[in-house]
């Protein structure tokens, strides 16, 4: 009887679909952000090699973290479709070198801060956020982390920093270049951008 | 006395608009279609996010071709993203380019200068402290702008807050109405009021020293500093004075974030301007 329970209970659990299990999206982040706080922390990396080496093992997670073509795509929005295959991949690699540039500096800096896992909402059928808090001395900030479904992951495709989100701050800027501009010189702009950086 | 009827004019008047703008459907358009790259009226831009949602219904009229095809390969959820998209008019934008300009000049010769001095003699303990005093002081924008927008809890929250931490806080230097009543503080301002009662920005302004604003939030803000007691102190180079130390102080925790900003950014004035829309909408709605 016993038996028959336990496997009956098995094979309810298998057969439901995994996103069904509430909790994944806000573990997901939280896996990888706690990835990225034991690099942070490692006490073997010290000085600035130390720091070359956190560097390149905060890439390779936010690699798997970040879904870098939903990003792209959903931060050019309609204008996405102005550019051709090659250039779409082209500029998710600018994006993504760009960005990449500009955040993980600023989080090797960082040291010490509490972060709290609040609660996920739901954005749509296949979207959630997942809300937390940096805690600092001086103030509680609040992180949003915006995931989507990719098979059995779930990807950060937007972060919205004290309601600033970051695809909606760049799709503005990339809008004002693309009214004027060609999608051409939008991929030159970028490419200068990086290789200045 | 002048300078408070002239506020208090502009406030009437920017009630009205409001007002305006909630009975009037063709006045709220003329307000909401006013963006910097999407030049659509609001209520063709809301037929086209149905469109997206039902790809399938035929017989919808559309705006040319072209970009029938770019909604067709963007997906629903995509169509959602671009509606939440804030943006402002900025019909004055030579001025406030030329003023963004002086105030990033202002912040590297200046300001951060001045504040990495401070923070390098000052420990942050104290600094700290500072800006608690500070933020206790400035409780009656945040009190009346509650009352305001008829948010009774966040006014009675502000309100305990101030005899707390005015006593065992020690004059507002430690917030312990945070750390031992477990009461925050809520930020709240006369723009976000006019916000709450569907005001809009009117357009982007950039003020010298005092950074990006609006049409909306200048009133509120000339509102707030009748509300904040430094104003009220004699001589004005003191009342300056004090102002521009609490400036000091509070820039001395963020030293850094204007650089990555201006880093991360393809062009720093849209990205700051974008920035300050999307997190004004953010305070209002809270």
């Amino acid at each position: 009887m016993k038996k028959s329970l336990s496997s009956f209970i098995l094979v309810l659990f298998l057969s439901l679909p995994l996103s069904s299990f509430a909790g994944a999206p806000l573990d997901s982040v939280k896996g990888n952000v706690d990835k990225v706080l034991d690099v942070l922390r490692d006490p073997a990396l010290k000085g600035e090699s130390g720091k070359k080496t956190k560097k390149a093992k905060i890439r390779t997670i936010s690699d798997k973290m970040f879904d870098y073509n939903e990003l792209s795509r959903r931060t050019l929005g309609q204008n996405w479709t102005k550019l051709n295959a090659e250039q779409q991949k082209e500029f998710t690699e600018l994006y993504k070198s760009i960005l990449e540039d500009a955040y993980v500096d600023k989080i090797v800096t960082y040291t010490d801060e509490k972060i709290l896992y609040n609660k996920e909402n739901p954005l749509t059928e296949k979207t959630v956020e997942v809300q937390t808090t940096i805690v600092t001395k001086k103030a509680d900030i609040p992180i949003f982390y915006r995931v989507i479904q990719k098979g059995p992951e779930w990807r950060v495709y937007d972060v919205v920093i004290e309601g600033v989100s970051l695809i909606n701050n760049y799709r503005t800027q990339f809008r004002e270049i693309l009214t004027n501009k060609t999608p051409e010189a939008l991929l030159e702009t970028l490419r200068k951008k990086v290789g200045k950086a | 006395m002048k300078k408070i009827l002239y506020f208090v004019i502009a406030c009437i008047f920017l009630l009205a608009h409001g007002v305006l703008a909630q009975y009037s459907s063709a006045y709220a358009e003329a307000n909401t279609s006013v963006t910097s790259g999407d030049q659509k009226p609001a209520q063709q831009r809301e037929m086209e996010s149905s469109v997206a949602v039902q790809p399938k219904s035929e017989g919808v009229s559309t705006t040319g071709h072209q970009q029938t095809e770019a909604r067709e390969a963007v997906s629903e959820e995509e169509q959602i993203a671009e509606n939440d998209v804030v943006t402002i008019a900025d019909p004055i934008k030579p001025w406030n380019t030329a003023m963004y300009h002086v105030n990033d000049k202002f912040y590297f010769w200046l300001l951060k200068p001045a504040s990495q001095g401070y923070s390098t003699v000052v420990p942050e303990d104290i600094r700290l402290s500072v800006s608690n005093f500070f933020k206790n002081l400035t409780t009656p924008i945040r009190f009346v702008s509650s009352l305001l927008q008829l948010k009774v809890k966040k006014a009675g929250n502000e309100l305990v807050r101030f005899v707390y931490n005015s006593t065992a806080g020690i004059g507002g230097l430690a917030d312990v109405a945070k750390t031992d009543l477990d009461i925050k503080r809520h930020e709240e301002d006369l723009g976000q009021t006019f916000g709450h009662y569907g005001i809009g920005h009117g357009f982007y302004i950039v003020w010298p020293i005092l950074g990006p604003s609006s049409l909306r939030d200048t009133v509120g803000m000339v509102g707030d500093w009748f509300l904040d007691p430094v104003y009220y102190v004699n001589p004005l180079e003191a009342s300056l004075g004090i102002s521009a130390y609490d400036r000091v102080n509070e820039t001395s925790f963020y030293i850094g974030d204007y650089e990555d900003l201006k880093k991360a950014a393809i062009d720093p004035y849209v990205s700051i301007r974008d920035a300050y829309t999307q997190n004004r909408k953010k305070k209002v709605e809270e």
